[in-house]
């Protein structure tokens, strides 16, 4: 059977400063990884990676983003990644570079690894807690990260403050 | 798995930007920021971020940690200005009170020092053989060789551990394959810097034309990629590195050694492990090959005579000489 096959890059945005969050938008992404393509590949490069490509989903609290792109043109991409160096959106620039976390051939090989690496991160997090409610939270967090039949829509939607201790 | 490693970081007199840059090539935190809302996979939880914990005197973290595990502070001497006095390496704990621990592992990150020579006349390298106790001081010891004949003697007779690639400008010479060859042999990798063609497209052009005429000499083997970075923003991680060299011409397993194994063999080469002086012994390549690969063994023969000088079982962290 003739069927597409894409590849599936799992990315985070990593930026400076903290309100640089709020450049974190699909389109700027898109627009971000197309002019890194074309300057390093040019209009061929250009094409190729455009025939499948999109910004799946997209977290701008944690800065992951997952591209999709075809097979074939999945190593023009990867190697493109590391030449982006600033995101912009509605005139906001913020000078960030991404990080590929994961390639996978489908969004749900993607989805693991993320929940594994997301609960890597809390536990991390978890050590470096100063007090007991932040530490109850992320054990609760720790212990709610799985990958549900139907996709759950629940998230912890904790607002919790920063500690940004200096 | 040798862990990953990024043999070029410059050391400037900043030390708080140097302790930024050192974070975010070991920890994976990035700045602040409200805590995330609902995950589209299944629930994963809210992944908060905040500041480090570090210890007193890091000021909060800019950048996320990228995931290597040693980090070579780079200082580099240029003969054409006035005569400077190699001074002694100064030692990375007394820099660093805490060193940030490499994501994924509980291990601190490893901070080598490293010299790099920009030699553009022949009696620039006597300082190199003569034993001026201040250059053994420094793990890796690596020239920048400005002209084919400094490169062919850089190849063939000097004493260093990596032989570094001019990035920025067209080279002025042209690979030959006895003296890449002859080094290969030595054990001595060549380097490349990836944050030029991050920064501009011209250097771009330059260094993609420069590493596509050493691979077609070298078939890829002894290349080690490295970033420059002066901010923490221009460094990239290990996996992003290993596509850069992609773009250089290497295969995908030679460039993922690029930034792994053949990172280790250097910082052996350099003479890290106890009880050996890098004057007057030589681990034979295939040994230095067989180390990176199972660090278990480790044979040490002498470079005069075939007898093996020291055979044991070593750790995966081979501790400083």
């Amino acid at each position: 059977m003739v069927r597409f096959k894409n590849r599936y890059v799992l990315c985070e945005v990593v930026a400076e400063e903290p309100r640089g969050r709020h450049c974190i938008e699909d389109r700027a992404v898109a627009t971000a990884v197309r002019d890194a393509i074309a300057r390093a590949y040019g209009d061929y490069g250009l094409a190729c990676c455009s025939m499948s490509f999109t910004v799946k989903y997209l977290n701008a609290y944690t800065g992951t983003v997952l591209l999709r792109c075809r097979k074939d043109f999945h190593r023009l991409l990867c190697s493109a990644l590391p030449l982006v160096r600033q995101l912009e959106s509605r005139g906001l620039r913020c000078p960030c570079f991404l990080s590929t976390l994961h390639v996978g051939g489908t969004i749900r090989s993607c989805q693991k690894f993320l929940i594994q690496h997301n609960r890597r991160q809390l536990l991390t997090l978890l050590q470096n807690c100063t007090n007991e409610e932040e530490r109850q939270r992320i054990r609760q967090s720790v212990l709610s990260c799985s990958l549900t039949e139907g996709q759950s829509q629940s998230g912890d939607e904790e607002e919790e403050d920063d500690t940004e201790t200096d | 798995m040798a862990g990953f490693a990024d043999l070029n970081v410059p050391q400037g007199p900043d030390k708080k930007g140097l302790q930024s840059l050192l974070e975010a090539a070991a920890r994976r935190e990035s700045g602040s920021g409200a805590a995330a809302g609902p995950s589209r996979a299944g629930g994963a939880g809210a992944v908060r971020r905040f500041g480090p914990a570090g210890g007193g005197g890091c000021r909060p973290l800019p950048a996320v940690l990228v995931g290597y595990s040693a980090v070579a502070l780079n200082h580099v001497i240029d003969f054409k200005e006035k005569k400077q006095e190699i001074a002694k390496p100064v030692s990375p704990s007394e820099l660093f009170p805490s060193l940030p621990i490499v994501q994924g592992t509980s291990k601190q990150l490893k901070v080598l020092t490293r010299l790099t020579l920009v030699v553009s006349d022949p009696s620039h390298c006597n300082l190199l053989r003569s034993t001026s106790s201040n250059i053994r001081l420094y793990d890796i010891i690596a020239v920048f060789p400005k002209t084919e004949k400094l490169f062919h003697i850089a190849c063939t007779t000097l004493d260093v551990d990596l032989v570094c690639i001019n990035v920025t400008e067209k080279l002025p010479f042209y690979f030959r394959r006895p003296p890449v060859n002859m080094a290969i042999d030595r054990g001595i990798y060549f380097e490349l810097l990836y944050t030029p063609a991050i920064k501009d497209s011209t250097m771009r052009r330059y260094t993609i034309s420069n590493a596509i005429s050493l691979m077609q000499i070298c078939k890829g083997k002894n290349i080690v990629i490295s970033s420059a970075a002066e901010r923490p923003l221009e460094l990239r991680g290990p996996y992003d590195v290993a596509n850069l060299g992609l773009l250089f011409g290497l295969s995908e397993s030679e460039a993922k050694a690029a930034v792994s194994t053949n990172c280790r063999a250097t910082i052996l080469h350099g003479g890290c492990f106890p009880a050996v002086c890098a004057d007057w012994l030589a681990v034979r390549r295939v040994e230095l090959r067989f180390w990176a690969q199972t660090p278990e063994l480790l044979l040490v023969y002498s470079r005069n005579s075939e007898e093996c000088l020291w055979g044991g079982v070593h750790g995966e962290e081979a501790s400083q000489g």
